[in-house]
């Protein structure tokens, strides 16, 4: 992949139904290479919408406006071949699927989106072993059926594996730090800060709390309200909404105060 | 009476039996002229294996012959007396002797020969003994009658696999085993082959702590119809039974899973549950679960069943495309996962992995 200036991920007017109800009413967003974003806003605001449709969910229906990944459409794509192209996204709720153990579903994973030769030898062995260290996940782990029994915080640790391996050009990160102790909040941090710092790919972290940006520091935050970005700043904007509050926010706006 | 006459003596049963409801003794007899016992049924090719290919461990032998068994379910004489007539020349008696041990599970290769074909098989257990055994028929006859009756032994620890893995042709099947005390026995079914089958599976505890797991594997595909009948006897105390029962059907095929657990009065402290679950990968299969309990004692520990039928969930679907496999690829995964959830209880890692290779290819073209 050649080095470009083009973002890795450009959403431009973005508007986004479900069963004939309007979600998305307008979304502009770009994150450029080796940048971490983050989306805070209330539930119902579209959030979980946005990772989705940015993976390609077929309940989705996209009504207008554009999504590229580092200048390619990704609306023709089909949500495994924007795998494919380096898109990932880490779900809310990760489904559980029994009789597919962790360690196969692992090397198909990897075989799909890296090729088959990244799956196989000691080198993938080396990477699986230094990534479940990393995140403190037993060896163990890898014969249990996926997500089948597992705590949501081993869920959580296991959709952090998968990107560690992965490694995508785009992690889309949906609440991964809900329902994880402060423990598990830094060691997601780490693999998400080891997958997108000093590299050109970027990452999307959707979040309700502000403590998970204290450990990945993102490059700018997003507030989303009623299906649309109603404010973007620094990380400090994460803060400024911690302590006053979304009405606060709401009162701000619309006094006429911008914040971008 | 000998069997023949006992069979002929016989009434035929009624369509209205739970047992008959679904596959008539008609359609799964060998020539369908269920006054007639056909003299041309020939025997199979017989043979004992290790999974790996290694030396047979002492202590375990496939002689001629059967024996009677101790404490065996009610049987169905129509099906049994008939079995019995057919296999008069191909009768053997799988002996393991009392502590065996194997590192390999063992496998009792059946291969069918020519046209109308059946064997009576008999497990003799011995006591404490410790067994993986797989039992895999094969072939291209039109028609395989299979009876298994048998023992484990006290406290033995016994893991029974039955693989069906015919080309065509109709499968008769009926089972007749017996648990005693302390023997923990699990009974497993694996089935990709033959156009129809009809089984009849019972086990009965009738000795205290018999512990009894029923698995299911069972694929169809095609114009297949596949119908497994299964009862589960507590008939003492503190026993234990699971039915697990995983059924995939494709094409127009027809799967029908039948369950029957009965607890006699007396039987306190039972636990029992039943579960059918059927994925649905066509929009013409069919799939039929109607577990059904008698159940005469009220001190159980648990007794409960249930059934559960869909298509391939669509979240799981969208959860493995966005790692990357292709609406095939997942989708495949998503079958064999349904039925390793079954297949990877029968046995230990060797045993599973062999399961699942034997599987392999039939599970690939069920994905397309």
């Amino acid at each position: 992949m050649t080095s470009n200036n083009k973002p890795i991920l450009e959403v431009t007017g973005l508007k986004v139904g479900i069963e004939g109800t309007s979600i998305l009413k307008g979304i502009d967003l770009s994150i450029p290479k080796g940048e971490i974003h983050a989306i805070m806003g209330r539930n119902g605001s579209g959030k979980t919408t946005t990772a989705n449709v940015i993976m390609g969910h077929p309940a989705y229906e996209v009504e207008e406006g554009q999504l590229l990944l580092d200048g390619e459409n990704l609306q023709d794509m089909e949500p495994w071949e924007r795998a494919r192209e380096g898109v990932f996204l880490s779900f809310q709720y990760p489904q559980s699927i029994p009789g597919l153990q962790v360690g196969n579903f692992l090397r198909k994973s990897v075989s799909s989106v890296r090729g088959e030769e990244s799956s196989r030898g000691s080198d993938f062995r080396n990477k699986l072993r230094d990534a479940m260290e990393e995140l403190d996940i037993p060896k163990s782990f890898l014969s249990r059926y996926v997500n089948d029994g597992f705590s949501g915080g081993e869920k959580k640790r296991f959709e952090i594996l998968q990107l560690m391996l992965l490694q995508p050009r785009l992690a889309v990160l949906d609440e991964t730090d809900s329902g994880l102790d402060i423990d598990g909040i830094r060691t997601v941090a780490k693999g998400i800060n080891s997958v997108v710092r000093g590299t050109e790919n970027g990452a999307l972290i959707i979040t309700h709390y502000s403590r998970i940006l204290e450990h990945v520091n993102p490059d700018r935050v997003h507030i989303m309200i009623g299906g649309k970005i109603v404010a973007s700043g620094d990380s400090s904007l994460a803060n400024l909404l911690e302590d006053n509050g979304y009405d606060w926010l709401e009162e701000q706006i619309a006094e006429g105060v911008v914040f971008e | 009476m000998d069997s023949a006459s006992q069979y002929l003596s016989t009434e035929m049963p009624d369509r209205a039996d739970h047992l008959w409801r679904y596959t008539p003794w008609k359609r799964i007899h060998p020539t369908g002229n269920t006054k007639e016992i056909p003299t041309d049924v020939t025997s199979p090719l017989i043979g004992l294996v290790t999974i790996d290919g290694s030396p047979l461990p002492p202590g375990i032998v496939l002689k001629e012959g059967v024996s009677k068994s101790d404490g065996l379910p009610v049987e169905e004489e129509i099906t049994k007396s008939f079995l019995e007539a057919v296999t008069e020349e191909a009768k053997y008696t799988l002996s393991v002797d009392p502590k065996f041990r194997s590192k390999v599970p063992i496998v009792l290769e059946i291969e069918t020969v020519g046209s109308l074909c059946s064997a009576h098989i008999c497990l003799e257990i011995g006591k404490l003994a410790e067994l993986e055994l797989v039992t895999v028929v094969r072939g291209d006859c039109e028609w395989f009658g299979l009876l298994r009756t048998g023992s484990t032994g006290e406290g033995a620890l016994a893991s029974d696999i039955v693989v069906n893995l015919l080309n065509e042709g109709r499968l008769l099947r009926i089972e007749s085993i017996s648990i005693p005390r302390n023997s923990q026995f699990k009974a497993g079914t694996v089935s990709s082959g033959s156009s129809m089958t009809k089984a009849d599976l019972r086990y009965r505890m009738f000795q205290p702590g018999g512990s009894l797991n029923v698995l299911g594997s069972i694929l169809s595909a095609g114009e297949m119809s596949l119908d497994h009948h299964i009862e589960i006897y507590h008939d003492s105390p503190e026993t234990f039974s699971r039915l697990d029962w995983n059924s995939a059907c494709g094409g127009k095929s027809k799967t029908v899973g039948t369950g029957m657990l009965r607890i006699s009065k007396g039987s306190n402290g039972a636990d029992a549950a039943q579960l059918f679950q059927n994925l649905l990968l066509s929009g013409n299969a069919q799939a039929d679960s109607i577990p059904e309990l008698e159940v005469s004692e009220h001190e159980v520990v648990g007794c409960g069943h249930g059934t559960a039928s869909g298509p391939v969930d669509e979240d799981q679907m969208f959860y493995l495309e966005s790692r990357g496999m292709s609406p095939s690829e997942s989708r495949s995964a998503l079958i064999a996962a349904f039925l390793n959830s079954t297949l990877s209880e029968m046995g230990g890692d060797l045993m599973h992995g062999w399961l699942v290779s034997e599987l392999d290819s039939d599970l690939s073209e069920l994905g397309d």
